[in-house]
């Protein structure tokens, strides 16, 4: 397996009049050619900073203090804004978080989906890039004709499928889903996710799933990235994740979504919340709410290392933990 | 959409029937009046003066008046000015008119156009110095007191410079050697203008018809309107008159460019402030993620988006701009609408006073329709 993504060492800070807020710091992680990787945390963990900065449309006071991201051995940060632009949807291209909105509502649906055709590929004609739309449409189950059609005149569902359409039509690399489908309700949610994993299956493409709910992420993702405050704390293939967690988060996390098969039990919620992110400590930064944290948690950062093959983790006590958390919870 | 634009038809006629009662009995309040004036004159006898007011109708009650008035509207006869006696009223405001609507639409658009590029890329440039220094200037031009700015500008431009004549319609020195008659060629300028403003809209239309690439539109476009303009510079130049009117053009550049910088700021802000709004939203973050160079983002994206609320702005500004035009035309004492409301208000001269009015009343009533029509087409979620 070939990587196609690898973010190495990428620290993205807001610059506010308080000090520097630690968005993302030291994430690193790599993705390789066909595989769907997923994203998992709380709101505000730096899950979308982290997808904006591959995709370099940051807010104004947004700083790259460090690190690289490599698309096909290219250091995106070391590019042009023109340079960047051919890469931006051609190469890695976005479902974003709020699909009901990221539809300008003056323009045809379709005309917005060949307006990035053309922009790409100037050599294609007005005709062949409707074609294009027509095929994607009907690859994502709608109807070509309502390629004419307004935003407005859509249902949220469809919206969701116009913008998978859309993130398609200049066959990217990579297409980075931030959080796809949580606008939608449960069943237009299954099936979207469902739809999305078999044409990233069918086009061998790489995909980036970003979510809160670890659940949804099992579902389409491979490997599984754990984010917690700005920084990725577990990352390994989605059944470590699940069969033996290794970070106190990763198990809180799933503790507290219930499964429909496996055995009855409490779900539990992880005590606090989120640190601030302003003037961040070098210390453990789930230290606060980690139930085992000890005095080593308090005072030094731990290191992100591989701690078995595919592995990595940012924990001083890797263990098997899913037992004591729930005995902890219950006690 | 014909259907609304009928309904919208009978809901004018509904108004313009309000507005005309509302100006009428509004008139005949103030304190006065044409009786007055006939009474403190000495050289009149009694006897005669009961003539005039007879010959008028002015003896009959005012509601009898009124209803002989609006009966009167819908034959087009506005009555007689008192102070252009034996003028019609009708024929007054036809030579006035079209002056006013030149000089008021000229300025209307450019001032749209102007604010509408400069609070574009404002917005844009967000935080920079000259964001700051063009917002307070803008800010300044829109809260200026009128006849300041234009007692500077001719002040400046008139006298200083010396470049621009100071004010009137015409040169007198000029046309005293000819016996061409100016409204004629005004009139002639005010169709060829209308033809250039008629060929642009044409060749937009087509534009968007021929290509889907906005270069090929664009390049169409400007070629057309340069086409049509030179035309029109060769028409005049060539023909004998081409002079006189440029005379005429000659005198409006200083009421248009007092009146642009008068209301180019209005548009400007509050493009600005939507841009700003519009830049926020999801969808512009997508068209930057669709790898849109920068300028497309702006003009295709944001700005389209952000222009509904500035022609929303752009109709309530139609009403300030009659109120605009009696200080503006006063001053440069441009014979149109605004300084012919000003001069018949003073004389008492009623008919004169509500027939300028009652105009005013029908074009404002009339763009504001036109917009709604325009609305239609720019923001697709709106029908009719």
């Amino acid at each position: 397996m070939k990587p196609i993504l690898e973010v190495k060492n990428l620290k993205m800070y807001y610059n506010t009049r308080s000090g520097y807020v630690k968005a993302a710091d030291d994430v690193s992680f790599v993705l390789n050619e066909g595989e769907a990787m997923g994203l998992v945390g709380e709101s505000g963990c730096g899950k979308t900073t982290t997808s904006m900065a591959i995709m370099r449309l940051l807010a104004e006071n947004a700083e790259i203090i460090s690190g690289h991201i490599y698309f096909k051995g290219k250091d995106l940060l070391k590019l042009s804004e023109e340079e960047m632009n051919k890469v931006r949807w051609a190469g890695i291209s976005m479902i974003f978080q709020a699909a009901m909105n990221s539809l300008n509502p003056v323009y045809r649906v379709g005309d917005q989906i060949i307006e990035a055709i053309v922009t790409h590929e100037p050599n294609v004609t007005f005709e062949e890039a409707r074609e294009r739309v027509a095929s994607l449409y009907k690859l994502v189950g709608l109807d070509p004709k309502r390629m004419d059609n307004y935003p407005h005149e859509y249902s949220g569902g469809m919206k969701q499928r116009a913008v998978i359409a859309m993130s398609l039509s200049c066959n990217p690399d990579i297409i980075i889903a931030d959080e796809p489908t949580t606008a939608l309700d449960v069943i237009v949610q299954d099936m979207i996710l469902k739809e999305m994993s078999r044409i990233q299956k069918k086009l061998n493409m790489s995909m980036i799933y970003i979510s809160h709910d670890i659940a949804v992420i099992a579902e389409v993702a491979e490997k599984i990235g754990i984010m917690y405050a700005g920084k990725l704390v577990e990352l390994s293939d989605s059944v470590t994740i699940f069969k033996k967690p290794a970070h106190p988060y990763t198990v809180g996390l799933m503790s507290s979504f219930p499964s429909i098969k496996g055995e009855k039990k409490e779900l539990v919620t992880i005590p606090g919340e989120p640190p601030n992110l302003l003037n961040a400590p070098d210390s453990c930064r789930f230290a606060p709410r980690c139930p085992f944290a000890t005095k080593e948690c308090w005072e030094k950062e731990p290191p992100y290392e591989e701690i078995e093959p595919n592995h990595f983790l940012a924990c001083f006590h890797p263990q098997n933990l899913r037992k004591q958390v729930s005995e902890y919870a219950r006690g | 959409m014909i259907k609304y634009i009928g309904n919208r038809l009978a809901q004018i006629l509904i108004l313009l029937v309000i507005y005309v009662a509302v100006v009428f009995f509004l008139l005949h309040s103030m304190p006065g009046g044409i009786e007055a004036v006939l009474a403190t004159n000495p050289n009149l006898t009694p006897a005669a003066r009961e003539s005039i007011l007879k010959a008028f109708g002015l003896t009959q009650p005012l509601p009898v008046q009124f209803v002989l008035y609006l009966k009167n509207i819908f034959t087009f006869n506005l009555g007689i000015s008192y102070s252009f006696y034996p003028t019609p009223v009708w024929t007054i405001i036809a030579r006035r008119l079209p002056r006013t609507i030149l000089l008021f639409t000229t300025a209307t658009l450019i001032a749209f156009f102007v604010g509408f590029a400069s609070g574009k890329s404002l917005a844009w440039k967000r935080g920079k110095t000259s964001e700051y220094v063009s917002t307070v200037v803008g800010v300044i031009a829109y809260t200026v007191f009128t006849p300041l700015l234009i007692f500077t500008l001719i002040w400046f431009f008139g006298s200083y410079l010396g470049i621009f004549p100071l004010n009137q319609f015409l040169n007198p020195d000029l046309w005293i050697r000819t016996n061409l008659n100016a409204q004629t060629i005004f009139l002639y300028l005010l169709l060829t203008i209308s033809l250039i403003g008629l060929a642009m809209l044409a060749s937009f239309a087509i534009a968007q018809k021929v290509s889907h690439r906005v270069k090929t539109r664009k390049i169409i476009f400007y070629i057309s309107t340069a086409i049509a303009i030179a035309l029109a510079v060769f028409w005049w130049a060539v023909s004998p008159v081409g002079i006189y009117g440029f005379d005429i053009l000659w005198h409006m550049i200083l009421p248009v460019m007092a009146v642009t910088i008068i209301s180019y700021a209005g548009t400007m802000l509050v493009m600005r402030d939507s841009m700003l709004e519009t830049i926020k939203e999801d969808f512009i973050t997508t068209a930057r993620a669709k790898g849109l160079p920068d300028k497309v983002v702006r003009d295709k994206h944001a700005a389209r988006t952000a222009m509904l609320p500035v022609i929303t702005n752009f109709v309530l500004s139609m009403g300030f701009v009659v109120s605009g035009g009696v200080i503006t035309e006063t001053l440069f004492s441009w014979p149109g609408m605004g300084m012919t409301l000003l001069d018949s208000v003073l004389a008492k001269d009623y008919p004169l006073a509500s027939g300028a009015l009652i105009f005013t009343g029908i074009f404002v009533l009339f763009a504001h329709l036109v917009i709604d029509i325009v609305y239609a087409f720019l923001d697709p979620r709106i029908r009719y």
